[in-house]
């Protein structure tokens, strides 16, 4: 297609596929359940897939554009009940999806050959065009030559049977040749171009006009009321006669018309009265139970990005003006501007809730994805799952779903794979045939709580533990006082793996340090409950949004951070009984109701002159992230308040420990803390230390 | 300048659509998702052309034209259908609801501008 950038379309096209796919994905699923599809089903899943075949032709995605147009097909003809539906086509139509998201990445990658193509469909096209002759290929199997029918009939129709890319119906109505009705420009008259267009046109001549007459069938003349609105036209009795007169005869030799469909489901669409308010109630009734789609608008993240730096800037102004205006003398002008601009404040709140809610989408979106994972998975493993999803509307800031659904699906796939066991080995050790995976969603404490559950054999928190011993990442005095839910959560760390065998589908546990390393990136943390026998829950807490935070102020000698609201778990002045001293006597231990928690002095950390020595003069700040906790060292603790968080420029260094930063209200930059930083910067400390000094 | 209003409910294609019209001069060109979508738009503005798909959601390109179609407004207009479909039947469904013409996807983005001059100069 000249003068396009087909790649960029192409980009376009497989965003918008991967929309389609789990749309009809979904819908057939839920089909291969319950055994039935309804119309309204059947509508949406041909609609989905003629989508990708027209958009997919449309970005010269030729191959699979060919193999789409069969399921279509076979979509269509089932929306049609020419062929009925029967349960196991949900199966078959399903692979054809798996088929068409393989071509799609195989073309667009430039890969996909015509071999590779044949290769890829053959097999499924059989039992496809079989379904399209209302035969049943699980009956029909042996006999061979069934391929070759709908091949041909397809294929002319789809290839040859056309005539034209675009023509106009002639309806101009002060032209006295409208009577004629209509006609076509065949292939003679227009030349070059008419492998592309054609023209319905009242000044062709008769012979054009007979050469190719459209296919008027019974039921469409008796809806041909656009002709009987004009007085001109000649009678359609007329034109029907004429028609089917010629309808042998004119039609292009190559073109199957017995392939086309005799009638289509969807009414014609006509000016005739008796029709009209039927069909004006049916859409009145679509608009209203899909009204939401219409009025959706997509807009790119980054715009709503923008905006929310708009209003961060503006909650800026507002507090510097506020500030500012505590200095006016004058008390009754003062108090009067205040007031107004607390009016402002809260106006601006509104604003930035407004945002915050274009910028959340439910649950759901990412859950859509599952259903499909779990049938492949657990239909290759030969295990019987069943998934459940629960707070599909809880809402999820959009920037966070892109992080989230890798890990989750690798907790899925992990499930299935290492901790669903199959049905013979449930059934002997007492359990239901079917496993169960149940991943539910909630707002609770200003967090987003994710949980997947499982009811598989649970993970062997000592073989875990063992090999993480052997790998080097724990050592014989922890090996001996972690708790067995502790070496549980080894899983998360690098390279380490409860399966003995490798396999294609969770592999060999590069992943589970992969799962925690992009929750963390969310500012989340990731908790792990297992019980051996009786199966796994993993927890994943997640901050709302990461465009906004309650944090606090504190201060670290002369300098002011934020620290997250959300990690705070307690602060104290301790007293001097309360810390322990352990190694050189440069590592303090806070030691709070029976447990340990290593003490992080900030001014070292960030190289800041402390205006303390002992701790027992400032303040401590426990902070956790996961089940890691540290004790903060700061002077004092200011203000509480919410801040816009500002990622911090590229051009700067990250420093440990540093995560974001924000502007506060006089105009000053705030550095926000990172407790993981914090945490991951405290380890290191920990273990430069020699073993013989974390003795002592 | 002509007003153009293109309904189709692939992103892709409106976009598609529309570069190959603003190419070809056409750059006062509005979109809409689906039938709905285009019923509305079409009310709230003048168009002198427009270009429609067949298969959408919520409302069909054929039950859009037969709507429109009974609006003084859009009652001779040219409307032209977006088709996949490249078979006689289609078109005879086309013509039947009351279009003006049909252009094929995937389109060429001559041959649409040619089809588009034509209908517009008429």
């Amino acid at each position: 297609m000249s003068g396009f950038d087909i790649s960029k379309y192409r980009e376009m096209f497989v965003e918008e596929a991967e929309e389609l796919f789990e749309s009809a994905d979904n819908v057939l699923l839920e089909a291969e359940n319950n055994g039935s599809l309804t119309d309204d089903e059947m509508g949406q899943l041909f609609r989905d897939v003629h989508t990708l075949k027209g958009s997919g032709a449309s970005v010269e995605l030729t191959l699979f554009a060919e193999f789409t147009h069969d399921v279509e097909n076979m979509m269509d003809k089932l929306r049609n009940h020419k062929i009925e539906f029967i349960p196991e086509m949900a199966g078959t139509l399903i692979d054809g999806l798996d088929v068409m998201k393989e071509l799609l990445e195989l073309e667009v990658a430039e890969e996909l050959t015509r071999e590779t193509f044949t290769e890829m469909t053959t097999e499924l096209l059989v039992i496809v065009r079989a379904y399209i002759n209302g035969e049943n290929p699980s009956v029909v199997e042996e006999i061979a030559p069934v391929v070759d029918i709908p091949e041909a009939s397809v294929e002319s129709s789809s290839d040859e049977g056309f005539s034209g890319n675009f023509g106009l119906y002639d309806q101009e109505v002060d032209e006295s040749k409208f009577n004629v009705s209509y006609g076509f420009f065949n292939d003679d008259e227009i030349g070059k171009d008419n492998d592309h267009y054609g023209f319905f046109d009242d000044e062709l001549s008769e012979k054009s006009k007979t050469a190719i007459t459209p296919i008027i069938e019974h039921e469409e003349n008796e809806d041909f009321g656009f002709f009987d609105d004009m007085p001109e036209l000649t009678p359609t009795a007329e034109i029907k006669a004429n028609n089917e007169d010629q309808e042998k005869a004119i039609n292009n030799p190559k073109e199957e018309v017995a392939q086309v469909p005799v009638q289509e489901n969807t009414p014609v669409a006509t000016g005739a009265p008796k029709s009209s308010p039927k069909r004006a109630a049916r859409a009145e009734k679509d608009t209203g139970k899909k009204a939401s789609t219409s009025n959706n608008i997509r807009v790119n993240l980054d715009k709503i990005d923008l905006l929310m730096n708009n209003v961060g800037d503006l909650v800026i102004t507002n507090a510097m003006l506020t500030q500012f205006s505590t200095t006016i003398e004058d008390n009754k002008t003062r108090n009067s501007v205040l007031e107004r601009l607390e009016l402002l404040e809260r106006h601006i709140r509104d604003m930035q809730d407004s945002i915050m809610s274009i910028r959340m989408v439910p649950m759901e979106s990412i859950y859509s994805k599952f259903p499909k994972v779990v049938r492949d998975i657990s239909k290759k493993l030969d295990k019987k799952v069943e998934f459940k999803h629960f707070g599909d509307n809880v809402e999820i800031d959009k920037a966070m779903i892109e992080g989230l659904t890798d890990p989750l699906m690798h907790i899925i796939r992990n499930s299935l794979d290492h901790g669903i066991e199959t049905p013979e080995v449930r059934v002997s050790t007492g359990k239901e045939e079917t496993g169960s995976i149940i991943i539910s969603a909630e707002q609770a404490n200003g967090q987003m709580i994710i949980t997947i559950e499982d009811d598989g054999k649970g993970i062997d928190a000592t073989k875990v533990a063992l090999k993480a011993l052997d790998q080097g990442q724990i050592d014989e005095n922890q090996y001996n006082t972690m708790s067995d839910n502790e070496k549980a959560m080894l899983v998360f760390g690098a390279g380490v793996s409860t399966a003995d065998e490798v396999t294609d589908i969770s592999g060999r546990g590069v992943g589970m340090d992969v799962v925690k390393t992009n929750i963390h990136k969310l500012g989340g943390a990731i908790n792990l409950d297992t019980t051996l026998g009786k199966g796994t829950t993993i927890t994943i807490m997640l901050p709302l949004t990461l465009a906004i935070l309650d944090g606090l102020d504190i201060a670290v000698g002369d300098q002011k951070y934020i620290l997250p609201l959300s990690a705070i778990v307690e602060s104290l002045q301790p007293t001097s009984d309360m810390i322990k001293k352990i190694g050189d006597g440069s590592q303090d231990l806070l030691m709070l109701r029976e447990e340990f928690i290593p003490v992080v002095r900030i001014h070292q950390l960030f190289g800041v002159e402390p205006t303390f020595e002992n701790l027992e003069d400032g303040m401590l700040i426990v902070v956790k992230s996961g089940t890691t906790k540290v004790a903060i060292s700061i002077d004092e603790f200011l203000n509480q308040h919410q801040v816009v968080v500002k990622p911090l420029d590229k051009n700067f260094r990250s420093v440990e420990g540093v995560g974001a930063a924000t502007v506060r209200g006089d105009g000053s930059i705030g550095l926000i803390i990172d407790i993981l930083g914090i945490i991951n910067a405290q380890m290191k400390i920990e273990r430069t230390m020699s073993p013989s000094q974390k003795a002592s | 300048m002509a007003k153009l209003l293109i309904v189709d409910d692939s992103t892709m294609l409106r976009d598609m659509l529309n570069y190959a019209l603003n190419e070809g001069g056409y750059t006062d060109v509005t979109e809409a998702v689906d039938g709905v979508d285009g019923l509305e738009k079409a009310k709230a503005a003048t168009f002198d052309l427009i270009i429609t798909d067949v298969n959408m959601p919520n409302m069909d390109g054929l039950t859009l034209i037969g709507e429109l179609r009974k609006l003084p407004t859009y009652a001779t207009r040219p409307i032209l259908v977006l088709t996949t479909e490249r078979s006689d039947e289609m078109k005879a469904k086309g013509k039947a609801a009351g279009a003006t013409g049909w252009i094929v996807k995937p389109f060429v983005p001559e041959q649409l501008l040619k089809a588009v001059n034509i209908v517009l100069s008429r």
